[in-house]
């Protein structure tokens, strides 16, 4: 799961992404709103953490371009402005949720998570595939009832692929969603993920589409 | 406390007593010495008129006058035998005098007018009271009315007063339904020339009022919103500390976590700094204060940041230079403007402090090899909580507010320049007093 982490005060970016790693997402950072704007732009994300006030570009801007552009990639904004009006112009000019600062970490992740289940169709907290279910606030695979332990990697793999079943993601999709950027990818990473991921979970949990890449067969 | 009214009231009403009884004592005194040249006349006429009797029928018995008292006719023979004397029964002068006199007899003064005759003398008295009677009249006619008109000149003053007070009234009542949230100028309808320029003043002072308040409510506004970086960090290191999975995360945590309390306690000390440097935030006595003593203690505070940074920081003080000043304030600039200058040079540059004074200004100067501040920004620089985006790490924003504040409170003038080889050139001018 990758997420974009705008935010100027580098303080409370550093803490973040500790958080946001520890909970196993895989976060790029970006201080200003201009770099943030061309990283949305070159990039994918799952999910855009945006403070508001931010030094180049205000967030609002940001927002407003990337929701022009036809991207629907969610955003939470994460700011300081606590006035009802920021609130109601954050939320209508595209943004899926909004917190204000000093704010809960725990809070944090339980709104990235439902702007997360709800950006992919779903109401469940658990994504079921076939006898597969993961639960991403605790981040515990089942297969059959049964806990399954995952490495974070694995984890976070199995989930991308949960996300859209019958989608398929190429390898550099899936690397993209693990490393971010600077971050160095063994060549044959992936293939050993979804090796382990078949052992542990069965191994029609997830198909190979030759030349294209892996997906998890709709039910 | 004393009342307008009560006391034009009094002052009016004395007045117009202390009139009538002056207007009393100059109708008496002028009826007194008209009826003095009438009677004198009368007295003379009298005598006259007696004369030709007296000369035609020497002899004649003149019936005694039974009258009141008010002229006493006597006749004395040519050898000084009183022949006639109008009123018997009362004591009188023996004494006959030609032309005007006064007698005093028995206590009582008596006008005289003795006349010569071939027979003899006339002599006709009038006591003095009587006249003084009639002035004392005459007075009285003009005084009473007047006085008796009193109560009724206090009453119309009082209703003068009252209407003309009307409008200081009507100010007041305006006045006391002004606070804090209703600082509106007091309307200007026609006002009385006396108290129009109490409501321009007053007006003036709202505003000033206003002003003030909008300041302060932007300033806590601003400090309650600034607040909310610093304490997040905390906050946010607080839960990563709590559930930091090993030894080394925890450390870590527990390292950034101080941090982000140094960086509120920071934050906190330069809105109080800048609080009590406030315009008229502080009545603090302004002392004597030698500005290289100053400088020398700001720049003791910045040696540890300067040298972790590998800033070479060094003081150029003309020494024994005075200044009126507050020494904590001074210091606090003094702190700010090196700490700024610290922390935007890059690594292996330098900052100098120079203090030098003129007969006009003593004048600090902060000099950096750091990046500077375009000219286009250096007005912007002064406003609380203005970050430049290129900031190295969080500031509070509050820096070179501060600087302004005290510089200001002190009367002097801060100036941001091109340093000569690149970098930031600030300048603090305190002009001498005259």
């Amino acid at each position: 799961m990758r997420v974009l982490l705008v935010e100027d005060d580098r303080m409370i970016a550093q803490g973040l992404q500790t958080a946001l790693r520890q909970d196993g997402y895989t976060v790029d950072w970006m201080g200003d709103g201009r770099s943030a704007a061309a990283a949305l732009h070159a990039s994918r994300f799952d999910l855009v953490l945006l403070d508001l006030g931010l030094p180049e570009r205000d967030g609002l801007e940001v927002l407003r371009e990337l929701r022009r552009r036809g991207d629907a990639t969610p955003v939470i904004i994460l700011t300081a402005r606590d006035d009802m009006e920021d609130r109601i112009q954050g939320l209508d000019a595209g943004a899926d949720d909004y917190i204000v600062k000093p704010f809960d970490l725990d809070e944090v992740g339980a709104r990235m998570r439902s702007v997360l289940r709800r950006a992919n169709g779903r109401g469940d907290p658990c994504i079921r595939v076939g006898g597969i279910c993961l639960n991403p606030a605790t981040r515990v695979v089942e297969r059959d009832g049964a806990p399954v332990a995952l490495s974070a990697h694995e984890y976070a793999v199995l989930e991308a692929l949960l996300q859209r079943p019958g989608a398929i993601l190429s390898r550099t999709q899936l690397e993209d969603r693990l490393y971010g950027w600077g971050a160095q990818v063994e060549s044959n990473a992936i293939e050993v993920y979804i090796h382990s991921l078949r052992r542990k979970l069965g191994s029609e949990a997830i198909r190979t589409q030759r030349g294209v890449g892996y997906f998890v067969p709709k039910e | 406390m004393t009342s307008i009214r009560a006391r034009l009231l009094i002052a009016l009403l004395s007045l117009v007593a202390c009139a009538s009884l002056l207007a009393g004592a100059l109708t008496y005194r002028r009826v007194l010495a008209e009826t003095s040249t009438l009677f004198d006349y009368q007295l003379r006429q009298m005598a006259l008129s007696l004369r030709s009797q007296v000369s035609l029928a020497p002899r004649i018995e003149l019936p005694p006058d039974q009258g009141d008292a008010e002229f006493v006719i006597q006749i004395w023979d040519l050898f000084g035998a009183r022949v006639y004397l109008s009123r018997p029964g009362l004591p009188m002068i023996n004494r006959a005098v030609l032309g005007y006199d006064n007698e005093t007899l028995q206590g009582e003064v008596w006008r005289v007018y003795g006349l010569q005759t071939v027979d003899g003398v006339i002599q006709i008295a009038q006591p003095l009271r009587v006249r003084a009677a009639l002035a004392r009249t005459a007075a009285l006619r003009v005084v009473i009315p007047l006085l008796l008109l009193l109560p009724l000149l206090g009453a119309a003053i009082a209703w003068v007063v009252r209407g003309s007070l009307m409008p200081l009234q009507r100010v007041a009542a305006e006045v006391q339904r002004r606070d804090a949230h209703s600082l509106a100028p007091i309307a200007t309808v026609p006002m009385p020339l006396e108290i129009a320029p109490l409501i321009d003043a007053l007006n003036r002072l709202l505003l000033r009022l206003q002003a003030a308040f909008a300041t302060q409510q932007a300033f806590v506004a601003d400090a309650a919103h600034e607040l909310r970086s610093p304490l997040t960090a905390v906050r946010l290191q607080l839960q990563l500390l709590d559930r930091a999975p090993d030894q080394a995360a925890r450390f870590q945590a527990r390292a950034a976590l101080g941090a982000a309390v140094e960086r509120a306690i920071h934050l906190v000390e330069q809105l109080l700094t800048l609080a009590r440097n406030e315009p008229r935030a502080s009545d603090a006595e302004l002392a004597l204060v030698a500005l290289d003593t100053c400088a020398a203690d700001a720049i003791g505070d910045c040696h540890a940041l300067a040298v972790a940074r590998g800033i070479e920081l060094s003081l150029d003080a003309q020494p024994g230079i005075m200044i009126h000043g507050d020494p904590d304030a001074l210091r606090a600039l003094v702190r700010n403007l090196v700490d700024n200058a610290v922390r935007y040079t890059p690594r292996g540059g330098a900052v100098r402090v120079r203090c030098s004074s003129t007969a006009e200004a003593a004048l600090l100067e902060i000099i950096d090899s750091g990046p500077g501040i375009p000219a286009a920004e250096r007005e912007r620089a002064f406003d609380r909580f203005y970050r430049r985006a290129s900031a190295p790490e969080e500031g509070s924003g509050l820096g070179l507010a501060i600087v302004k504040a005290i510089a200001e409170r002190h009367g002097a003038r801060v100036s941001l320049a091109d340093a000569a080889g690149g970098g930031l050139h600030v300048s603090v001018n305190f002009p001498r007093r005259s």
